[in-house]
């Protein structure tokens, strides 16, 4: 099980980024490589050489599942990303058969990976929450009547986050299990949607059985199809979390290893979070490309306090980053430059 | 008589059957609808986004007042129009080139309607082509751009270098807004400001935007 390992990683103060575009934006035919299962598996090992770590963490693309479910409305990979649904899909369309080309090469990569390399081979899908989020042009509004009370059947667009609920479980469950047939021993699940901006606490409050409803139990069946296959779960959310959806990321998902974003604050957040989940992250890697804003001094500091109040919690902890380090164009050398800080600053 | 605190209550609140119930008993009364806009309705979205930056209220909250204001404010429309009232300012907004997140833009969008300026909504990944053609059209004096990736933030470089080449830079002030955008990044791409936040961009239109 990758619990153990992630746990073993902690215990010998792992560090790790999320930095596969990084390295795959080196490469002059990166937009080729995307389509290329080989060529892609090839750069998760290469990326996974580069910062030195034993996971084979895949390219971060949160637009694979959306893709293939609306593909089955016969729309193309660059439809889909533009597309939303107005009033929620008329008829409930499942996604079947062959996947579009990139996510075949997602899914093709890690099979290279589970047979060529002796890294841990990792998948990645995007929640079924945050799912919901890309297919409605609007999620917000409708998922705040839904939560102050306005049922399906009073207004259009809650029966419209409905339907794509189930939709985006659907298509969710389905790259799941297609990434564990390809070897996957981890997945990743990214819902960095499911946050204070789209859920709001003061609406929670008032109704706290909404979070487990639109939240916590889609994403159990989809860890429900892990467990069967011996999988475990990493899940990933760099949103703006109130205590309440960390704890329960941590108590009711109960993932391997939790990663968060930036805006927590870890050392605090290891309190609400069991002590076999490894936390994971949480430099601000997003502003690695400014230097105005994120210096290397400052990345080497917060690097430093990161590790010093980890390790005072005692709570098992993988330092990295908060979510995927980004190439950013001209701002290469800079972000990387401060990726070796993070990785390598204050080591024994 | 209309109870306007209601109109002023169902904004808050967002409850949008409310808020256009009022507008319409009040109308029927009579009622100016301006003082009705400029009394109630302007103050109730600036209690939201204080309430918004307060953290009482969070983006959901925000959006359902904005939908309260909408619905109070479609049955003025055609009045104010016949009575030659003019906006606040006129504002084209969009996420940049590349950049397919509208959440935040949406945001500023209706808080900035709510605030009494009229908004052209251009949506997400929009072309610098695209700004200027609306700048033309609207004769807007205001520019929002929006970004979320820090990839695609060098895109509102691109714009505001398209519209100085256009030769409508100076006819706007362009502001700029997402999460990796910074007051420092703002000011060096030419930006004429930046805010942080939903509420704040209104503070800033009524600031420096006229």
């Amino acid at each position: 099980m990758a619990r153990e390992f992630f746990l073993r990683l902690a215990a010998e103060r792992h560090r790790a980024i999320v930095g596969t575009d990084l390295v795959l934006n080196q490469h002059a035919a990166a937009e080729d490589v995307r389509r290329d299962g080989a060529g892609l598996g090839r750069v998760v090992a290469e990326s996974a050489a580069r910062w030195k770590t034993p996971l084979a963490i895949p390219l971060m693309d949160l637009r694979l599942e959306k893709a293939d479910l609306l593909a089955a409305y016969g729309m193309d990979e660059e439809e889909a990303d533009r597309f939303h649904f107005e009033a929620g899909p008329a008829e409930a369309v499942y996604p079947e058969g062959a996947f579009p080309e990139r996510q075949r090469a997602q899914i093709e990569a890690i099979s290279w990976v589970a047979t060529n390399t002796d890294l841990l081979p990792m998948g990645m899908v995007i929640g079924p929450f945050s799912l919901m989020t890309k297919l409605l042009a609007d999620p917000i509004t409708p998922l705040a009547l839904a939560l102050s009370g306005v049922a399906a059947e009073d207004d259009a667009g809650v029966a419209a986050v409905e339907r794509c609920c189930r939709l985006s479980e659907a298509a969710v469950l389905r790259s799941v299990k297609a990434q564990i047939e390809a070897g996957a021993r981890a997945i990743i699940v990214c819902e960095p949607a499911a946050n204070v901006v789209f859920l709001s606490p003061r609406q929670l409050a008032k109704r706290p059985g909404a979070f487990a409803r639109f939240v916590l139990e889609p994403n159990l069946r989809v860890r429900s199809a892990m467990d069967a296959a011996g999988v475990d779960l990493v899940f990933h959310d760099c949103g703006h979390l109130d205590d309440s959806m960390v704890r329960a990321f941590g108590e009711v998902v109960h993932p391997a290893m939790l990663s968060l974003g930036s805006s927590r604050t870890l050392w605090q957040d290891a309190r609400l979070v069991p002590r076999d989940v490894v936390l994971f992250g949480n430099l601000p890697t997003r502003m690695f490309y400014s230097d105005a804003d994120m210096p290397r001094e400052l990345v080497a500091r917060q690097t430093r306090e990161l590790a010093a109040r980890m390790a005072d919690t005692g709570h098992p902890h993988i330092l990295g980053s908060e979510c995927d380090v980004l190439h950013v164009d001209g701002a290469s050398e800079t972000i990387i430059s401060k990726v070796d800080i993070l990785l390598c600053e204050d080591r024994a | 008589m209309a109870d306007l605190q209601k109109l002023y209550d169902a904004i808050l609140d967002g409850d949008a059957k409310t808020s256009a119930a009022v507008i319409h008993e009040a109308l029927a009364e009579g009622a100016d609808p301006v003082s009705l806009i400029s009394g109630y309705m302007v103050p109730a979205m600036d209690e939201v986004g204080r309430r918004y930056e307060a953290e009482e209220y969070f983006v959901p909250e925000l959006l359902l007042a904005a939908r309260a204001m909408k619905a109070a404010l479609e049955p003025l429309r055609p009045l104010l129009a016949a009575s030659g009232a003019q906006p606040a300012g006129r504002v084209v907004i969009g996420t940049v080139k590349g950049d397919l997140h509208d959440i935040g833009k949406n945001l500023v969008a209706s808080m900035l309607e709510g605030g009494g300026f009229e908004v052209m909504d251009l949506g997400a990944d929009v072309s610098p082509e695209k700004f200027i053609d609306a700048v033309r059209a609207s004769g807007a004096n205001i520019v929002c751009l929006s970004a979320l990736l820090t990839v695609t933030m060098p895109s509102m470089k691109k714009t505001i270098e398209a519209l100085d080449a256009a030769g409508v830079r100076q006819q706007v002030k362009v502001f700029v807004g997402g999460a990796p955008v910074t007051e420092q990044y703002a000011r060096e791409i030419g930006a004429d400001g930046y805010s942080e936040t939903a509420s704040g961009a209104v503070a800033l239109a009524r600031r420096i935007g006229n």
